[in-house]
């Protein structure tokens, strides 16, 4: 008998226990509705504390300075900065090129006089919902960057949207720049579309007075980003143009003109397993550099023991809902005792009424798998909004649903299949070895 | 083609056991046709299980279609049942949640037959049975004619060169036992195999060639 023929047989077998078939099938299901349910939210919430760890960008990002490395610094997670040192292209190309380096995004941060709002009378009607209260200028930093990359970049978007690339009238604002303009950061939607006039100085001739390059941009957006110091996040552009308007004046003790091309880099590694020998590239190569790689290995090894406990709860659910595969089989071979004699009697190795018992075993497996596995899904996606939703409201970031682990999904109703079919050993041994005679009722 | 020497079989062990052939010798000729009556209890099925590969051979020698049955065992035991040997059941032994083609094709496809010449094959059993029209019922919408009549379909698909039937009326009523007796033996003139047949049927035993009576563990010729 070939397995198609053992399916035949096996479908027709479950169908006609249909109610019995549903109740095994179900509980496969269930099961593997559990496990995958309690799986996705483990893993989903893994990535989501880790990525918290890198502050909303990958838990694997690198912060690079403009200076030599303190060796206090080399076993710390912290960064601790030596002397100053510029950081170029070549310095760049060099990190770029150290092995399990996925990317390096340059950073360039500028100082500015920020000035909220300009030419709006605070508190009139007419102006801006973002500038209805009165604003100080104030001396602030933008800190630039390639923003093609944010996914490379701590940087979490709380409302509106980052800049656009290589824009020269675009800003994004933290939320302390919300709480200089007297808004509520628990409304950040407030403050968008309103102007900022930003000037960046130039020491003039003489060395005791500056010049602003004046410009005005719009706040599109609101954000939470660890980048560098500053409230206000901005294309690399801006402020390469404020560093060439910098070195084209004059320095003094405490204007010192901006010799570094960029002022530090985001260096992303293969895995958390590379953090550590890149960083050490990194301070091969003259650079001081941090990343909490310390604290993510230590909150992994706990989430991980989370995992294990959840996925062994879910487990032992599929392990209650295979059992029920193997006593609704048992039962079956009791029921067909008959028919497996007549089997026999016509021919039938062993391997072939083994066959048919396994088919089943496996049909229920794979059924009660693919629907434990949307269901689990579902439920795992519909948590994941509940706490998004949540999040949200509380100013945080949300959850990226498509972290659900896609081998999970794909994986759960292989592994159900496969318990139910081992589920299904005993019986299909019993009803295999069981004597053509005496099943014949002879 | 049926050839049984000196066959003992006993069921259980010790001061307990029941011994049911005790020596029993039987010879039927190929395309032969032979009734075995008997009183219940008397041991007819146990040997037409003997005969099938059914029962294990515990003493003296049987050879079926060529083949000595007790040195059989697993695979080539279930070879045997498969190509040699047609079993019509007093229960039918039909599979419940298969049409009637299906289970012609069951036993087709035990013996490896394609997919594609299998209900071809099918359906004309079903339509030598008479049953051409019956083929996609279930079991549970048959009569009890109909249902040995699916059965011995069954049994002749692989073309035996034996065909046992275990009471093989003992299910139908009288017109439907005549009906289903004249249809065995027209397929048994018409394919040559030999047919063995237990029953407690006196006018169906009067229909074949050899009588044969057992009793007390042993077989007397009528």
């Amino acid at each position: 008998m070939s397995w198609d023929d053992a399916a035949l047989l096996a479908l027709r077998s479950l169908g006609r226990r249909g109610a019995r078939s549903l109740l095994a099938g179900l509980g496969v299901a269930l099961g593997t509705t559990l496990l995958v349910a309690l799986l996705s939210i483990a893993g989903t919430a893994d990535s989501r504390i880790v990525s918290q760890l890198g502050h909303g960008g990958p838990a694997t990002a690198i912060h690079v300075d403009d200076a030599l490395p303190d060796p206090a610094g080399y076993n710390s997670d912290n960064l601790q900065s030596g002397p100053h040192r510029d950081l170029d292209d070549a310095a760049l190309m060099a990190i770029r090129r150290a092995p399990h380096v996925t990317s390096v995004v340059p950073v360039l941060s500028s100082e500015a006089l920020v000035v909220p709002c300009p030419g709006v009378t605070g508190g009139s009607p007419s102006a801006p919902p973002g500038c209805r209260q009165p604003a100080q200028e104030y001396f602030g930093a933008l800190v630039g960057t390639d923003l093609t990359r944010s996914h490379d970049l701590p940087i979490t978007v709380l409302a509106g949207r980052l800049p656009a690339p290589g824009s020269l009238t675009e800003v994004a604002v933290t939320q302390s720049y919300i709480e200089r303009v007297h808004l509520d950061v628990t409304h950040p939607a407030a403050v968008l579309g309103s102007p900022v006039e930003l000037a960046t100085p130039q020491l003039l001739p003489g060395g005791n007075r500056f010049r602003g390059r004046w410009y005005r941009v719009a706040v599109v957006g609101v954000v939470a980003q660890t980048v560098d110091d500053g409230d206000l996040l901005v294309p690399i552009q801006q402020t390469q143009l404020a560093r060439q308007w910098a070195l084209a004046g004059g320095e003094n003790q405490s204007f010192r003109r901006p010799t570094s091309p960029y002022s530090g880099l985001v260096v992303v590694a293969d895995t958390l397993a590379d953090v550590h020998a890149v960083r050490q590239e990194i301070f091969a190569i003259g650079y001081a550099n941090g990343a909490p790689e310390h604290l993510v290995a230590s909150v992994q090894k706990y989430l991980h023991v989370v995992d294990i406990v959840l996925g062994g709860i879910g487990s032992v659910a599929l392990a209650i809902a295979v059992l029920g595969v193997t006593n609704t089989l048992l039962a079956a071979v009791r029921e067909r005792w008959r028919e497996i004699g007549v089997l026999k009697a016509l021919g039938a190795a062993d391997g072939d009424v083994a066959r048919w018992f396994l088919v089943e075993a496996g049909l229920l497996g794979v059924s009660g798998g693919l629907v434990g596995t949307a269901v689990g899904t579902a439920v795992a996606a519909s948590v994941a909004v509940i706490v998004n939703h949540y999040l949200v409201d509380q100013g945080l970031q949300g959850i990226d649903l498509g972290g659900l682990p896609v081998g999970l999904l794909f994986g759960a109703p292989v592994v159900a299949a496969l318990l139910a079919v081992g589920a299904g050993v005993m019986p299909a041994l019993r009803a295999a070895r069981l004597p053509v005679r005496e099943a014949l009722g002879g | 083609m049926v050839s049984v020497k000196g066959l003992t079989h006993r069921y259980g062990e010790g001061p307990a056991a029941l011994s049911v052939l005790c020596g029993v010798d039987m010879e039927v000729e190929p395309g032969g046709y032979a009734a075995v009556t008997g009183v219940s209890g008397a041991g007819k099925s146990t040997l037409l299980a003997i005969l099938g590969g059914l029962e294990q051979v515990q003493g003296g020698s049987v050879v079926v279609a060529g083949e000595d049955v007790a040195r059989l065992q697993g695979r080539e035991l279930a070879r045997f049942r498969r190509e040699r040997i047609g079993f019509v059941f007093q229960d039918f032994g039909l599979l419940t949640m298969l049409t009637a083609r299906e289970n012609v094709e069951v036993a087709l496809a035990l013996a490896g037959v394609p997919r594609r010449d299998r209900r071809a094959n099918a359906d004309r059993l079903l339509v030598e049975v008479g049953l051409a029209d019956r083929a996609t019922h279930r079991p549970a919408r048959l009569s009890g004619g109909e249902l040995q009549r699916v059965a011995m379909a069954r049994a002749l698909a692989n073309h035996p060169q034996v065909v046992l039937a275990d009471e093989p009326t003992g299910n139908l009523d009288e017109g439907s036992a005549g009906r289903v007796m004249d249809l065995l033996e027209r397929l048994r003139q018409e394919r040559g195999c030999t047919l063995v047949v237990v029953t407690h049927n006196p006018e169906l035993a009067a229909r074949a060639e050899r009588r044969l009576r057992l009793s007390r563990g042993r077989l007397a010729g009528l």
